[in-house]
């Protein structure tokens, strides 16, 4: 501290996904008065130390008069959008006597239901963000038992739901980044990096720009992401698969085959796998291990024979077996093959850019052109030396957006994008297409570590059983994410990677073969509002009015929490206390040189009575009598690091309840002895004085090419045998109990995926639901707004104050000429509907749209929350339904929807 | 001698707006103004569209149109290059606002806050000395003053640099000394072809936008 009473306290937001930013905030007599970047961590951080926007508002947010200080409970017993909850200040006693009252009666009745799913629900919105600010409260789901947390409030239709599978399925990519630093040719569908990518995101891409990079922007609307880029394509919307296709196409066919990474197919790939006459993997008869043709010996061998040189292409006979699903044997004995890229070579002849031309209103010559540059750019044969590893270096990469990648078509873009990083051998190399994260594998700080050798010479992957034995019609949950999607896995992300709308939907009508979904006997819900951030938003609100016991930790009066019975006011981002780990390889485009930790502490006093989370999860625990497994979840490292370990032993005393900074102090000293194999055990004051500490990681960690080659394992392409097998046993067990209602989905398993015009999709929807392509020609589509994306920050004014300087943020985004066809002008108010709903809200005209296409940028359409229930702003998300029809088989769809478009007249203007 | 300067390279730019907060919380400027901002322009007809993001703000002109108008000598150009205005002398007659062809002038009436009343952060940078008078960028000029007191170099350490640049996320923003051949400022315009906005009114803005490599290494405007 300063002699006139100034302070500067490190600490860091983690508002969205593409975090953490570090930075300090200048603190004048107890009061925060500044966030300015952490200087002392710009060595650190890949972002130089900078702040995100986001951040700006963390002042405002502290100091909000409109923030709930005290806990509440309801008054009003009736629900809904149009009653007033009535709540009146209660003290924390009566509050957690409330809360305990239901909880201790949900573990005397039971941790389920008559239905098998969990009486306790919880929600958390951000893609995880709320993990940086909830303390310990892992902890405590971890002591209780069985918790839904299943119900989504963004998840699939905001996410980048087929990467999220497929990526990870594919490559350990969770998230899927170029390798921006290293790459000189970026093609983007969609991907608004510029808005989502975070601090770091936009700091390399700006490095890149700067560089020479060239970044073809495909895309409906000119985000801030094509306005930065060196070309915009304006594609007509969820057409990308064919784009893509095409871009395939002519590597295949137009492009001599030397120019493509032969090697890299041939050695690291499955493409000279052979496939037999049913689509399943011709095999050893004995070892039953996948063949291919070894064209030294001239003989079929099994893929990991040692001195082997694949043949690429061709058809083999071989003495085989086919094997399909469970373990059903199709065929034995001299079996005719062909190897997977001579099938992919046959599935993509007929996607020439003229085909795709008819479907995504992209000049054919623009795709011809465009796959020229990326193959021109890509230096196939050529090698760099990253930290003394020697890599293969292919400086050209594909990035998708969200709507892009989710919903029906989202599975064609993420494989095709794949295919167009393996045929160049850049995949998982420096300056080619990265994943940056694992959710649904083993979880460790580098991507590195999570391989571990699979089935048929490629990665382990924990599919959800399909099996007989195994396959359960019984979900854990409510959205039976375990039964439906194998590859969402079951780890501790998986339940909010299933379909999470089912939990919703299937609340009025559960389809045949599920057990009943059942409203939960208690839902917490914390930093989220799916009422304004998911899909069917007037429909999410009626149905959260019938929850019986809603407990919101609540920043302000909100949509979904206008519904709740308690209101918990936590400690916010500057007035809490926990520590996260930082660096390594994480979201989006977070790739570090350095790992370890970051403290988040009080910077100023907490305001009126709001709680530290932690001390509010330790008051739980202890209250329902679970106060020593929480202690023991802590001590496992549910915190963020087990406080024992090889070198150190910080373990809390399992039967008391802990101070959050006793706990916190623990976690610190854990820490510290992991960064420094137990050299140093620094408390919470060093870390409340230096704010982070890191150790090296290595560059070469970014990448998973040499470890994939060092044991030997294969990239699972083109050819996708393993998902087919998988698709074909979950459709037989499904049809075994009567579920046919899945059946548009399984057709999704595919060996070679199947490309149309995947827009044709809400077009039926829409006909569905009584309308008509000629009536409704706008598709209706929305963007993200940097300022405001992740953030819960829409009560901010200075967030809003900033984010008005960008164009759109006022309202809907109309082509000028469209308009003018419409008799639209800039600021008038006009009414977008599909058949069902309708919102208003102002013209904004720009040139940078297609005429068929409209951008509603963000999700505001609030009604409760203070400040931005007067923005006036509508969401496209009051206007989409749910449906299966337009679910995918992850079980994501996209955020998109047919609409028309009028002025309302002279008299609303 | 010293001439600061702000340079902006646009090709850098993606008008994400954390300069404009980052101002406002280093200048403790209330709701609205802005002085710094980043304007979000198009240009063109669909689909042959470019979009482009502008930081804007005060130009600290070398002939600054504000003083030229400004009946008190409230509005000063100092050696350095950095216009300022003295509250004290300042009348609020808004000749100067007018007078600018950049807009970067503002003057509040009235106290104004976020939420309609004051929230403890606001009441303690409250300075009721910029009530009713032209107000507008001022480089950070305490912190270039405090900075180069203590042997520091605006623009490169931080303490000395004003609020956007150290904020900016993308590094389009860079600030430094002209008549320093050596410094930041003075390289990116060499090796950059750049322009300054109205140069055809002769205000001599002291704020210079980047937008293509220089061919030869040279200036080019």
């Amino acid at each position: 501290m300063t002699q006139d009473g100034t302070r500067h306290v490190p600490t860091y937001c983690y508002q969205c996904v593409a975090g953490p930013d570090l930075l300090t905030v200048k603190v004048i007599d107890g009061v925060a008065t500044e966030v300015e970047p952490n200087f002392c961590a710009a060595d650190r951080h890949p972002g130089g130390g900078k702040v995100c926007v986001k951040a700006y508002g963390l002042v405002q947010k502290t100091y909000n008069p409109h923030r709930v200080r005290s806990p509440m409970k309801r008054t009003n017993p009736n629900k809904g959008v149009d009653q007033d909850p009535g709540f009146v200040p209660i003290g924390w006693d009566e509050a957690f006597d409330l809360i305990t009252e239901k909880l201790t009666r949900v573990r005397a009745d039971g941790l389920t239901d008559a239905s098998g799913y969990p009486r306790l629900a919880v929600s958390f919105g951000g893609g995880g963000t709320p993990q940086s600010y909830m303390g310990t409260f892992p902890a405590f789901l971890a002591a209780w038992g069985p918790v839904d947390m299943g119900f989504g409030s963004g998840q699939g239709v905001k996410c980048y739901h087929s990467e999220h599978l497929y990526g990870e399925f594919w490559h350990r990519a969770f998230t899927v980044s170029p390798d921006t630093p290293l790459c000189d040719y970026l093609i983007s569908c969609g991907a608004n990096v510029e808005a989502s990518g975070g601090v770091v995101g936009v700091w390399r891409h700006a490095n890149a720009r700067a560089r020479g990079m060239k970044r073809v922007q495909v895309e409906p609307h000119l985000s801030v992401t094509g306005a930065c880029s060196a070309e915009w394509v304006p594609i007509r919307p969820k057409t990308d698969a064919a784009f893509l296709y095409a871009l395939l196409h002519v590597l295949l066919h137009g492009s001599p085959r030397e120019r493509l990474d032969v090697e890299f197919l041939a050695k690291h790939t499955a493409s000279p796998y052979l496939v037999g006459s049913s689509g399943y993997y011709l095999r050893d008869r004995t070892s039953r291990k996948p063949l291919l043709w070894d064209t030294r010996s001239g003989a079929a061998v099994a893929y990991d024979t040692p001195g082997i040189v694949e043949a690429l292409e061709g058809h083999f006979e071989a003495d085989a077996i086919e094997v399909g699903a469970d373990d059903e044997v199709l065929a034995e004995g001299r079996l005719s093959g062909e190897t997977a890229f001579s099938k992919l070579l046959m599935h993509m002849a007929s996607y020439t850019p003229e085909w795709a031309e008819a479907i995504c209103d992209v000049p054919a010559k623009t795709m011809r052109r465009v796959a020229r540059e990326f193959l021109d750019h890509a230096r196939v044969g050529e090698f760099i030396d990253i930290d003394g590893v020697r890599m293969p270096y292919r400086p050209v990469a594909v990035s998708l957006g969200k709507t892009v990648n989710n919903g029906p078509g989202g599975f064609e873009c993420v494989w095709a994008r794949t295919m167009l990083a393996a045929l160049v051998g850049g995949l998982e190399v420096p300056g080619g297409t990265l994943g940056t994260t694992v959710r649904l594998n083993r979880q460790v700080p580098s991507r590195v570590d999570s391989i571990l050798a699979g089935p048929d010479g490629f990665m382990e992957y924990p599919l959800n059983p399909t099996d007989k034995a195994r396959w359960s019609p019984n979900p854990n949950i409510r959205n039976a994410y375990r039964t439906m999607v194998p590859l969402a896995a079951n780890g501790p992300w998986s339940q909010a990677l299933g379909p999470t709308h089912f939990s919703w939907m299937f609340l009025d009508e559960t389809p045949k073969g599920l057990p009943r979904v059942t409203l939960p006997d208690v839902w917490f819900v914390y930093r989220t509002n799916p009422v304004i951030s998911f899909w069917d938003t007037p429909d999410i609100a009626e149905k959260i009015a019938r929850f019986p016991f809603i407990v919101a930790f609540a920043y302000t009066h909100d949509e979904t929490n206008h519904s709740a019975d308690i209101l918990l006011p936590e400690a916010t981002d500057l007035e809490s206390l926990q520590l996260i780990r930082i660096g390594g390889s994480k979201f989006v485009e977070q790739f570090w040189h350095c790992q370890g930790f970051a403290l988040r502490q009080p910077v100023v006093a907490t305001q009126g009575d709001a709680r530290d989370f932690t001390a509010i999860a330790t008051e739980l625990a202890q209250r329902t009598g679970i106060l020593d497994k929480y202690n023991a979840a802590i001590n496992r490292g549910a915190a963020g690091v087990p406080l024992k370990g090889t070198h150190w032993d910080v373990a809390l005393t399992p039967d008391i309840a802990h101070s959050p900074e006793t706990i916190w102090d623990a976690v610190c000293r854990a820490a510290s002895a992991e960064l420094t194999d137990g050299q140093q055990s620094n408390g919470l004051d060093w870390w409340r004085e230096h704010g982070l500490a890191t150790r090296p990681f290595s560059q070469a960690k970014w990448y998973l090419y040499p470890a994939l080659a060092a044991q030997g394992l294969r990239f699972e392409l083109p050819y996708q045998e393993r998902l087919l097998r998988v698709g074909t046993e979950l459709g037989r067990r499904l049809h075994e109990h009567d579920m046919h209602w899945w059946d548009g989905q399984l057709a999704e398993y595919q060996g070679l995926p199947k490309c149309d015009d995947h827009g044709a999709v809400w077009v039926a929807s829409l006909v569905g639901h009584g309308g008509t392509a000629e009536a409704y020609p706008f598709w209706l589509l929305t963007a993200r707004s940097m300022q405001y994306a992740w953030g819960a920050n829409v009560g901010m004014q200075l967030i809003r104050e900033v984010a008005d300087n960008v164009a759109g943020h006022r309202g809907v985004i109309v082509n000028t000429q469209a308009a003018a066809r419409l008799g639209i002008g800039d600021g008038d108010m006009v009414e977008i509907a599909t058949p069902q709903r309708s919102v208003r809200g102002r013209a904004v005209l720009r040139q940078g749209i297609r005429p068929d296409t409209l951008l509603l940028i963000g999700q505001f359409d609030h009604w409760a929350t203070p400040f931005s229930k007067d923005f006036g702003v509508p969401s496209m998300n009051s206007l989409t339904s749910m449906s299966l029809d337009l679910t995918d088989a992850t079980g994501s769809s996209a955020d998109i929807v047919r609409v028309r478009l009028a002025p309302m007249g002279e008299a609303a203007r | 001698m010293t001439r600061w300067a702000m340079v902006a390279d646009l090709r850098r730019c993606v008008g994400c707006q954390t300069c404009t907060a980052a101002c406002r919380h280093a200048n403790a400027t209330p709701p609205g103004v802005q002085w710094r901002r980043v304007l979000d322009v198009e240009m063109g007809e669909y689909p042959d569209v470019k979009r482009a993001f502008v930081p804007v703000g005060c130009q600290h002109c070398d002939d600054p149109p504000c003083l030229d108008v400004c009946p008190t000598t409230a509005t000063k150009k100092r050696a350095d290059g950095i216009v300022t205005i003295d509250y004290d002398l300042c009348i609020g007659c808004a000749y100067c606002a007018v007078a600018c062809p950049y807009q970067a002038r503002y003057k509040t009436m009235r106290p104004t806050f976020a939420y309609g009343r004051a929230m403890e952060n606001e009441t303690k940078r409250r300075d009721d000395a910029r009530l009713a008078v032209a107000t507008k960028c001022t480089f950070c000029v305490e912190r270039i003053d405090a900075g180069v007191a203590q042997g520091l170099t605006p623009g490169v350490d931080p303490e000395a640099t004003p609020a956007c640049v150290n904020s900016c996320i993308t590094q389009t923003l860079a600030f430094g000394d002209l008549d320093d051949a050596q410094s930041n400022v003075s390289q990116l315009l060499r090796e950059n072809r750049h322009f300054r906005m109205h140069e055809e009114l002769g205000t001599g803005p002291g704020f210079y936008y980047l937008w293509d490599a220089a061919d030869d290494g040279q200036a080019t405007d």
